[in-house]
């Protein structure tokens, strides 16, 4: 099993099924924290944390968009199994522990982001000798780099001071949704034959 | 990894790892303590068994290693803190905090950009461009943003360690390249005065990754460090070095009278200084 996407076809691009099933995974889970930033973004912004929560929500968008015109798109008759599950599994978790309900969902939300932008690096699947300018490839450079950047609102938050009296149960929670996209990526990237190890 | 296989061909058995939150080794998802750090390595000696161990640490792997030695004085035989530091004075926190923003906002890659010019000397950059190339996309595939930053905060916070550089009994030797600006000869210096059976070596024409662009010359200099240490012949004193500029050469006095601390020739002053020049000439 490769540990990278391809092999490449003729013009040196990604196969179009492995592109569908890589960009629908992104886009369940990206859309999933877009739509979880827009639920909790208020209609006028008061706070400069808001303020950060607009920007993730915008390039979260970003992300979408450009997945949907990126991506060289084949039916797949799989995905709709697998895009249930993936949406099952972004649903919220409150954090246990937590001060109250509301508390548990944003540090489950946070750790989800934290997960997703820190533990899917589509960009290390490109092998040498992929079209450099073709837009799946750059579109999937581009989320990668931008994930390192989202994932600070994340950081932040999860590192923050108001949160020091449950610092234990706060990374275990981290720790959870790491381990559950972990495994989901892994599981889709292996019905490509793609290992990730 | 030159500078490993140098001490390997000596006779050495060398154990080397990658710091927590970086390379190969476990990434806490949100917080790096450096007491884990020290955990790391204790348990990597303990698991190598009674013999002369001798630790050294290359830049925040050298705080690592000044950790253990303070924690854990009986378990070592030498000490060789690299390119290294015990506080961070203002120039190395906004350096360090600069480098952190470069990692958040550039990547991994942009990161590795930035070190490189800090870390290598012209001939090297320019006799290594396609090394250059592969090393950074090996960087930036088995690294994460997220890991690296942990690492970063947990050293951009740390305690000062200067107060208790005077419990390390070991000899130690001091590495320092000779134009490295990164971590500075002052840093270095702070190791030297504090540390009671210590020797600064400075590595003539290096910069902060003297390991690396050095390697054979630094293994040799660390090799005699261990072989004198066994052989009861160390004498730290507190004294100043310069290294030879090839393998095989001798270690020589940095010039009597002088402040090893500038870039330009100046005369020493105080008596303090002078008597560890006289020191270094014994």
């Amino acid at each position: 099993m490769s540990t990278l996407l391809g092999p490449l076809d003729q013009d040196d691009r990604i196969p179009p099924r492995q592109q569908t099933r890589v960009a629908a995974f992104l886009m369940s889970a990206h859309g999933a924290q877009a739509r979880q930033l827009a639920a909790t973004l208020p209609i006028h912004l008061l706070q400069p944390w808001q303020l950060e929560l607009h920007a993730q929500y915008c390039r979260e968008m970003e992300i979408l968009s450009l997945l949907t015109r990126a991506t060289t798109w084949v039916p797949d008759p799989a995905l709709a199994f697998m895009i249930w599950q993936w949406e099952a599994a972004w649903m919220p978790q409150p954090m246990p522990g937590a001060a109250d309900h509301l508390h548990g969902l944003l540090v489950d939300m946070a750790a989800l982001g934290h997960a997703i932008h820190a533990g899917i690096r589509p960009a290390a699947l490109l092998p040498e000798g992929v079209a450099p300018t073709d837009p799946f490839v750059l579109a999937m450079r581009r989320i990668e780099f931008e994930s390192g950047r989202l994932l600070q609102a994340q950081i932040l938050f999860l590192k923050g001071p108001q949160l020091v009296d449950v610092r234990d149960e706060v990374s275990a929670a981290v720790e959870r949704r790491h381990a559950q996209v972990r495994e989901l990526w892994t599981s889709m990237l292996g019905g490509l034959n793609v290992g990730t190890e | 990894m030159p500078f490993r296989d140098g001490l390997v061909a000596r006779g050495f058995r060398v154990a080397s790892y990658d710091m927590l939150g970086q390379g190969q080794s476990d990434k806490p998802r949100l917080f790096i303590d450096q007491a884990d750090q020290v955990a790391v390595l204790r348990d990597l000696i303990a698991e190598l068994g009674p013999r002369p161990i001798f630790v050294g640490g290359i830049s925040f792997g050298g705080v690592i290693a000044l950790r253990y030695a303070i924690e854990h004085p009986d378990t070592i035989a030498g000490l060789v803190p690299m390119s290294s530091f015990a506080e961070i004075p203002p120039q190395l926190m906004r350096l360090g905090t600069a480098m952190r923003t470069a990692l958040i906002l550039g990547g991994t890659t942009y990161l590795q950009d930035l070190l490189f010019p800090m870390n290598f000397s012209n001939a090297w950059l320019e006799a290594k461009s396609d090394l250059i190339g592969l090393a950074t996309h090996r960087g930036w595939l088995i690294n994460d943003v997220y890991a690296l930053q942990n690492l970063m905060e947990s050293f951009l916070e740390f305690e000062p360690l200067t107060p208790r550089l005077s419990s390390i009994k070991v000899p130690t030797m001091i590495m320092t390249g000779e134009y490295d600006f990164l971590t500075p000869r002052t840093l270095q210096d702070s190791l030297r005065t504090h540390i009671p059976d210590s020797a600064l070596v400075i590595i003539p024409r290096a910069y902060h990754a003297f390991t690396l662009e050095r390697a054979e010359l630094a293994a040799y200099v660390m090799a005699r460090f261990a072989e004198d240490v066994i052989a009861g012949r160390w004498r730290g004193k507190k004294t100043i070095w310069v290294a030879p500029e090839e393998v095989g050469g001798e270690l020589t006095p940095f010039p009597a009278g002088f402040d090893h601390l500038r870039a330009i020739p100046v005369r020493l002053e105080t008596p303090e200084h002078a008597v560890q020049s006289e020191l270094a000439s014994s």
